[in-house]
């Protein structure tokens, strides 16, 4: 079967797309040796540097550098515009969805989602019924997943409102990018990103009714494979980083140990899973949270940034519905399209699905890290009749999408450049306002052919640029 | 019928503790069937009560200080309306469908929920299930641990209160009727060890009825209501953790009586 993927870089006819013509040009100016030494270079940094990441399911607990590709996404500036309005309505429109579950439930009763199917799913949390947060903020740090079909259409693939990482690979490629080649950035406009750390506390800082409020990054600890992620967000944020022995719960108040005594907590920015915040209300093994979190939170004594629960909402189950919250709560059309999407719980889409395995991608509703899901047409029959025993026996716990064709980026590869698919994952912040700063980070799938691009599964990262047109 | 309870529990650590905190569901609150006509907490320190997420009154109980020793009291009297069966309520039960780790069911129990009930999803189908259950689980103290889950307690055919109401949850909502833990007091004219007690109670016509699988009672009489939750760990009256301490020896007396 021939597929047509939309490429970055060159349109149909093989012509350099115009925002790409300035970075073309200097391509094919520069020596490829001084390519070579340069990307060599950069390999040399990240090692130092310490950006790496660990693998999930790697006995060893290997660290793996995440591979820097030098070749950028870029975006012109018209087209980016539309893709951040298309974020942030899609962010507002979901944090007034899990308010309103959380309150009145209006959609319920409207009958746009079933009760059971979010009230019954194990990410809705009873701990945030009926609880007023600031501003009516749940996810306060959003990455939105996007990738272009065969004609550049932008789909969003999947939100992630709970504890959403690589937004310092995002940084960290710029900064890597600007050193490497900085003529690149005085020939042409580029939309700076370096203030996200600032805006990042901003945001923080506004989710807390108080004027000035002491915030802290809590980590799972240092076997987390994002735990450089949190240490480089504390540190470029200027505020401590801490773990859940660090903090302690006296009279439904949250305190960081120091050396000079206790000190208040107002804001724990938390990259730790809900069931892991609280043993006492939560599972009762974890030794990564803080026993009486939870109490504290409920007395609106500290926050919790993103705030429990928000994982009902980016669930893969309730995706399908997120066109129909944003007509509810903001009567707007959707800006940003949906990937159809079948529900393998609803009798009918699952005997279609079933038909159609070599044709489509099948997901776990709770899964995350492109792990546990199936890609039909990369995929043998023997996994495909596997993966049909695995649905059949739990049909609720999957949906299937078509296969997308994903836009393709011109990459270095082992003899030279080649096109390799990608996608994007800006980041959204909830606060005063809601913004996004211009990007994100573009992950590629270094194998040729291969549709998945987490880091976990041999991705790497790409700069992304936002260049004026 | 009145009752009157006095609940006292006391720990005694081998070294000194350094600092511990504790979720105490301790207070009933009024409902349709009980009213609680006073109540009243002993602890160490003043504690302000909250409401947890499932609408229990919750005390944290939090001490800096070293101490060896923690004592907890509860007692007051509450009316209970022995002739309700089954009380309303305006929060959703649907939440109360989904599993945890201490109320997953394996295939044996789904496909003992499925032997007993079939298609019926009704109250007499859980009576009969609640029977069965209680046949195939002897009553044993001692059998299980406070962490062991459904499935083992099952699988072992034996168990406590605690152990017949999980297996019960995970019966129940295999054959998708919600149903919740509860943990409260029980009063018996022969056995005081029973007092601290916990059954299940399962969303039926719109309403929560009671399965008692240890006591085989399907009607509330003498029950006394302090918590509900998803499972054990959610309504349990003390749960709590601790730095230091060393080993530790919990009492507990509890005193059921009804007032004339």
């Amino acid at each position: 079967m021939i597929r047509t993927y939309y490429d970055e870089m060159y349109d149909g006819a093989g012509q350099v797309r115009p925002h790409y013509r300035e970075f073309a040009r200097w391509l094919a100016d520069t020596p490829t040796e001084l390519l070579a030494q340069r990307r060599r270079e950069a390999d040399l940094l990240f090692h130092r540097a310490g950006i790496t990441f660990t693998l999930y399911g790697d006995e060893l607990g290997t660290e793996r550098l995440i591979p820097f590709d030098t070749i950028p996404r870029s975006i012109p500036a018209s087209e980016w515009r539309v893709v951040e309005r298309g974020c942030i309505q899609r962010v507002k429109a979901l944090n007034m969805f899990l308010a309103d579950l959380y309150h009145d439930q209006r959609i319920i009763k409207a009958g746009i989602i079933p009760a059971e199917q979010v009230l019954a799913n194990e990410q809705y949390q009873l701990a945030m019924q009926g609880l007023d947060l600031h501003r009516d903020l749940y996810s306060h740090i959003s990455g939105v997943d996007l990738v272009r079909d065969g004609d550049g259409t932008y789909y969003v693939l999947e939100d992630n409102l709970r504890t959403p990482s690589g937004v310092s690979y995002m940084l960290e490629d710029r900064k890597m990018m600007m050193r490497l080649f900085p003529e690149l950035f005085a020939a042409q406009r580029i939309a700076p990103i370096d203030h996200y750390p600032n805006l990042l506390l901003d945001t923080l800082k506004s989710a807390s009714p108080l004027d000035n409020p002491s915030v802290v990054v809590l980590t799972p600890g240092r076997f987390n494979s994002a735990f450089f992620e949190h240490a480089f967000l504390a540190r470029e944020m200027g505020v401590e980083l801490v773990e859940g022995a660090d903090l302690f719960v006296r009279d439904d108040r949250v305190f960081m140990r120091t050396t000079d005594g206790p000190k208040a907590v107002d804001v724990i920015y938390r990259r730790l899973d809900d069931a892991f915040l609280d043993p006492l209300a939560f599972n009762p093994d974890s030794m990564l949270g803080v026993p009486g979190l939870l109490a504290a939170y409920r007395c609106a004594n500290v926050v919790l940034a993103n705030a429990i629960g928000t994982g009902v909402a980016d669930d893969k189950s309730v995706y399908p519905f997120v066109p129909e919250m944003i007509r509810f709560y903001l009567d707007e059309e959707p800006i940003l399209q949906n990937v159809p999407t079948f529900q393998c719980r609803n009798p009918d889409e699952l005997s279609h699905v079933l038909a159609h395995l070599p044709e489509l991608v099948v997901k776990e509703t709770q899964g995350s890290g492109g792990y546990g899901m199936l890609v039909g047409p990369a995929s043998t029959a023997a996994e495909i009749e596997a993966f049909r025993a695995r649905i059949k026996a739990k049909p609720h716990a999957y949906i299937a999408q078509p296969t997308l064709c994903l836009s393709t980026c011109p990459t270095f590869v082992e003899n030279g450049i080649a096109p390799r698919h990608i996608d994007l994952r800006p980041f959204v912040l909830s606060g005063k306002e809601t913004r996004v700063v211009p990007g994100g980070l573009t992950r590629v799938a270094l194998r040729e052919g291969s549709l998945v691009v987490n880091s976990s599964q041999g991705g790497g990262t790409k700069d992304t640029w936002v260049v004026e047109d | 019928m009145r009752l009157s309870i006095s609940h006292e529990t006391t720990y005694h650590y081998q070294d000194q503790v350094r600092a511990s905190i504790q979720y105490l569901r301790l207070t009933p609150h009024d409902s349709e069937r009980q009213h609680v006509l006073s109540w009243q907490l002993d602890l160490p320190r003043p504690v302000r009560a909250q409401v947890d997420p499932f609408g229990n009154i919750l005390h944290v109980l939090t001490l800096d200080e070293p101490h060896d020793a923690i004592i907890i009291g509860a007692r007051g009297q509450v009316e209970i309306d022995e002739l309700r069966e089954a009380e309303h309520e305006s929060q959703s039960a649907w939440p109360f469908l989904r599993c945890t780790r201490l109320t997953e069911p394996d295939e044996a129990l789904r496909r003992f929920a499925e032997q007993h009930c079939h298609q019926r999803r009704d109250r007499t189908a859980l009576i009969d299930l609640m029977q069965a259950l209680n046949q195939a689980m002897i009553y044993t103290p001692g059998a299980t641990e406070v962490d062991t889950c459904a499935a083992q307690a099952f699988a072992g055919a034996a168990g406590v209160c605690q152990d017949h109401t999980h297996a019960f949850l995970a019966c129940a909502r295999s054959l998708g009727i919600p149903a919740r833990y509860v943990s409260g007091y029980l009063y018996t004219e022969d056995c005081a060890h029973l007092a601290s007690h916990a059954w299940a109670e399962a969303w039926l016509d719109d309403a929560w009825y009671s399965f008692d699988v240890t006591n085989q009672l399907a009607r509330p009489e003498r029950h006394l209501k302090l918590a509900v939750g998803l499972d054990y760990l959610d309504a349990c009256p003390v749960r709590g953790m601790r730095r230091g301490g060393g080993h530790e020896q919990m009492h507990a007396k509890v005193f059921v009586a009804p007032q004339q």
